[in-house]
């Protein structure tokens, strides 16, 4: 233990509130907004003055919605699997190459985490408009691609570098081709690794909004930006219904990592 | 046995270099058939390298590896039909210990029932049957060692390569798994090549020792060739503990080649290399064929060398009894005293002694960097 | 001819070839866009460097970057108070309370980013739960400006980055060996002086690689501050898509987006030289 809790003495329960506010702060907008969803006023008063699920109602009924949550779906799934395709070999590069230049390229492959995502939402925006890629579904994946592609990487990197080459070594002198050891050890063995990339690409491109703000045509639209353009309206509590739904989906997709984590574990 | 067997592994003049750095310096060696041989020799002196090529891991700078008579450089490593054990816990992580051991043969497309019947055997060889269902992360690390032994030997390869197997195991551990090694050498007959840089696991092992250091093949020989007639002071110093002599060479003959000690004593060591008289050289003598008398005592007529000494030190190790002396040009020597070392027990720190050893015991070496060889 | 056709692994691109398609897509859909809006940043309207002396000269422009880097600083320093002590209990809480902690943390990381900024945006409106609390409390009588202004910008990022200062921070505290603090406290240190000479000194690398990526994100910030902020405190990311997408003034909108880019790749250059690029979690 980093300096005990019960050998702080009085400190302690300064990080313990802090703890809590924190814990609290966090939790709150989120709990918040779930309880407000069920809330009966159109302005979202607090304490609601009734409960009902006219929210949800509205928000299934709407086609527009139910459209964008399909696009959101499409649009992620795709990602997901374009982002294992090119991570994946991209990764074994990174950590079995032995090319000049391989921590340059790897700091390369990580800076769409930093670039703002303004500065690209803008300059994909102005080479869509030229190509008519703009609110197209191929321009939804090209974008949300960049940026879940750091992740992916950075996920199965890291499981790489954790599996003992000598393993895959192994399997060749037992008589597997290269190719047969990749497929039937390594890739089974760095498993949690790439589904944890799949997930956060997933997860990436579904949450993903100033890309599509700047280049969604009212005929294709992910959630996200269905909801800015709802929110920029008013603070209609169909959101707040919306939200709740993606909070809840959050949580399982959480649960089911979580699931998948321990039952992988010895 | 290796000089009738036919040769199997013939690794000719083999260099390797890594950018600036030679990895393996025109290594040859000759591996008969049903040879247990072990490449002895101190961390980074190419052993693995050598054995990496053999597995078609790493390509050659320049020489070759053949194979029954045949260069095998062109072979893919899958290819080759050979059996490696690793220093590293290499099973897969995420198959059972069957699986493992049946990996080999599923991927040359065996029949089912065969895999299985060939997995069994194998795990009761290495004495292992009733893990079959267990994950590698279940097993201890002698046990993971053994599955791995397992899968090397299950599609029955004709040689097989053991890079440190047992370099992560603890002492207890490792001896029984030697033993275990031995045996399964016995029963099948298969042609080992075996790498460690513990000098007693390699006479425990070997039917011959091939010593590396930096690079090259130093010497190559049964233990007790190694032990008893050290090429140089650097086999000599690696193989067993020694004492070195500075010396400096007066007359040469045909047996014996008699050098001066720094206190004027002249005495007598066996030689295999030509040595210029006058030069620098070292003489090199074992413990145990060091004796102390009492330094008023008549010298017996076996020893035919003789220091005066004054005794340090005194450590009883149960079997034997180990002494510390100091030379009079100030050099420390280990003594190892067996059987007769009662009549010196009362001999104190300090007294005056006279050391002794028969000429036929000592050797004398060229004066080389290795002469300040290590212990291991 | 099978030694040769076998060295050719040593050939200098060594294991590049996989990494190919994904650098081919990234400079196609990254690179060159960028490059793009680069050019048009010194060409639109007249070539030449004019959109940048006028985003620097401009005290309208200067507003801007004021608020911008007033704001990144803010949040960095709040995040960091409230994040340190968070991953430190995260570290010392026994691991049953410290799993939920846990929990919550990555539960507020993963909700959808505008679901949590409407919360914070129906919390802090004029009519808000908030501002309703404090009337009916008696503490206040007129209604806070929180929103539309920097005080609901700084909550709502603040709110977004902590996450981000807390898990490099947790990974770097979990990686000291507690020996160290038992052997500090054997050689006769307080608790306080522990904490000053040994803890703190040993998670400056973490304290630096979670500062620095939680002030780069709010420098480039655009939903939060789009929704919670008002026309008065424009941030940077905001001038840049206006000009873009409302005044259609492509020039001075790409120099606003290559001045951040700039200061940020120069933060993440520092970031990778002294921290290294380690896993983000
Ligand atoms: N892949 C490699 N790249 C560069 N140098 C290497 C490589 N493999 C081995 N070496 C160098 O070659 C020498 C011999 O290494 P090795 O064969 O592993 O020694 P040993 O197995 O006897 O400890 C060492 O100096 C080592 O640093
Ligand atoms: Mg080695």
């Amino acid at each position: 233990m980093l300096l005990s809790l019960n050998r702080m003495g009085p400190g302690r329960y300064a990080l313990y509130s802090i703890g809590v506010l924190v814990a609290l702060f966090l939790l709150f907008p989120i709990l918040f907004i779930a309880l407000l969803s069920f809330g009966s006023s159109q302005w979202l008063q607090f304490p609601p003055p009734g409960w009902t699920l006219k929210w949800y109602r509205d928000f299934f009924d709407d086609p527009r919605w139910i459209a964008a949550i399909l696009t959101s779906l499409k649009v992620g799934l795709c990602v997901m699997a374009l982002s294992i395709a090119l991570g994946l070999p991209a990764a074994f590069a990174l950590v079995r190459g032995s090319f000049p230049g391989r921590v340059a390229l790897r700091a390369f492959f990580t800076s769409p985490m930093i670039v703002p995502i303004v500065i690209l939402a803008i300059a994909l925006y102005a080479v869509f408009l030229r190509l008519g890629l703009n609110g197209t579904f191929i321009g939804f994946v090209a974008a949300h691609l960049i940026l879940a592609l750091p992740f992916s990487i950075i996920c199965i990197v890291n499981a790489l570098e954790g599996f003992d080459e000598a393993i895959e070594k192994a399997a060749i002198v037992c008589g597997a081709s290269k190719l047969e050891a990749i497929c039937r050890i390594t890739l089974p063995s760095i498993r949690l690794g790439i589904f944890a990339g799949a997930l956060f690409s997933f997860l990436i491109s579904w949450d993903e909004v100033v890309l599509g703000i700047f280049m969604a045509s009212p005929s294709l639209q992910t959630l996200p930006v269905k909801m800015w353009t709802t929110l920029r309206q008013d603070l209609s509590p169909v959101i707040a219904a919306a939200s709740t739904l993606l909070i809840v989906v959050t949580m399982a997709v959480m649960a089911l990592a979580a699931f998948i984590r321990r039952r992988s574990e010895p | 046995m290796s000089s009738t067997a036919p040769v199997l592994v013939s690794i000719r003049d083999l260099v390797k270099r890594f950018g600036p750095t030679t990895a393996v310096d025109g290594v040859s060696l000759d591996v008969a058939q049903g040879e247990f041989l072990t490449f002895l020799g101190s961390s980074g002196s190419g052993k693995t390298t050598t054995l990496f090529i053999v597995a078609g891991f790493e390509d050659p700078t320049g020489g070759d590896v053949l194979i029954d008579g045949r260069s095998v450089l062109s072979v893919a490593p899958n290819k080759r039909n050979i059996g490696m054990v690793f220093q590293r816990y290499t099973l897969f992580p995420h198959l059972s210990v069957f699986d493992n051991v049946a990996f080999p043969l599923a991927v040359r497309r065996r029949p089912r029932h065969e895999i299985e019947q060939a997995v069994k055997e194998t795990l009761a060889l290495v004495r292992l049957e009733e893990f079959a269902a267990r994950k590698p992360g279940q097993l201890s690390g002698g046990q993971q060692q053994r599955v791995a032994l397992a899968r090397a030997l299950v599609y029955k390869p004709r040689i097989l390569l053991m890079d440190e197997p047992l370099a992560a195991l603890d002492k207890k551990l490792r001896e029984e798994i030697q033993i275990e090694i031995r045996r399964i050498h016995r029963e099948l007959g298969v042609t080992i090549l075996y790498v460690t840089h513990d000098q007693e696991e390699a006479l425990r092992l070997s039917d011959r020792i091939a010593v590396f250091s930096h690079g090259r093949v130093v010497q190559v020989g049964s233990g007790a060739d190694l032990y008893e007639r050290p090429a140089d002071a650097f086999v000599a110093g690696f193989i067993g503990n020694s004492n070195f002599l500075p010396a400096r060479v007066r007359g040469v003959d045909a047996e014996r080649t008699a050098v001066e000690l720094p206190n004027g004593a002249v005495v007598a060591g066996r030689t295999d290399s030509a040595l210029a008289s006058g030069g620098e050289a070292s003489l090199m003598i074992r413990p145990e064929k060091l004796f102390l008398v009492n330094g008023r005592d008549a010298p017996d007529a076996n020893y035919d060398c003789r220091v005066d000494v004054t005794l340090r030190d005194s450590t009883y190790l149960g079997d034997s009894l180990q002494r510390e002396v100091v030379t009079p040009w100030g050099q420390c020597l280990m003594v190892r005293q067996t059987g007769d070392a009662e009549a010196l027990s009362h001999a104190g720190t300090g007294a005056a002694l006279t050391l002794c050893w028969h000429s036929g015991d000592a050797r004398v070496f060229r004066k080389t960097a290795g002469s300040s060889a290590p212990r291991s | 001819m099978r030694s040769t056709l076998r060295r050719g692994r040593a050939w200098p691109l060594r294991g590049f070839g996989p990494a190919l398609p994904a650098l081919v897509f990234l400079f196609v859909f990254m690179v060159a866009p960028l490059a793009v809006l680069f050019l048009r940043s010194v060409t639109e309207p007249t070539l030449g460097l004019g959109n940048y002396a006028e985003l620097l000269g401009d005290a309208t422009y200067g507003r801007v970057l004021f608020n911008t880097f007033t704001v990144a600083t803010v949040v960095t320093v709040v995040t960091l108070a409230l994040g340190y002590p968070v991953a430190w209990l995260l570290v010392i809480l026994p691991s049953r309370v410290a799993r939920w902690l846990f929990a919550i943390i990555l539960l507020s990381m993963w909700t959808n980013l505008l679901a949590r900024t409407y919360g914070w945006m129906v919390l802090l409106q004029r009519t808000g739960v908030i501002n309703r609390t404090l009337m009916d409390l008696g503490l206040i009588s007129e209604p806070l400006p929180l929103v539309n202004n920097l005080a609901g910008v700084t909550i709502g990022m603040t709110y977004i980055m902590l996450p981000f200062i807390i898990l490099p921070l947790h990974a770097t505290l979990s990686a000291i060996d507690p020996a160290i603090m038992q052997a500090a406290s054997i050689a006769g240190a307080r608790p306080r002086q522990i904490f000053f000479r040994v803890l703190l000194p040993l998670s400056l690398p973490g304290i630096g690689a979670g500062c620095l990526m939680v002030f780069v994100m709010a420098l480039g910030y655009y939903v939060t501050p789009a929704l919670l902020g008002g026309a008065s405190t424009t941030m940077l990311a905001e001038l840049i898509a206006q000009q873009v997408q409302s005044l259609l003034n492509w020039g001075l909108g790409s120099a606003a987006a290559f001045i951040l880019l700039t200061v940020t790749l120069i933060l993440y250059a520092i970031y990778v030289r002294a921290i290294g690029l380690g896993r983000p979690q």
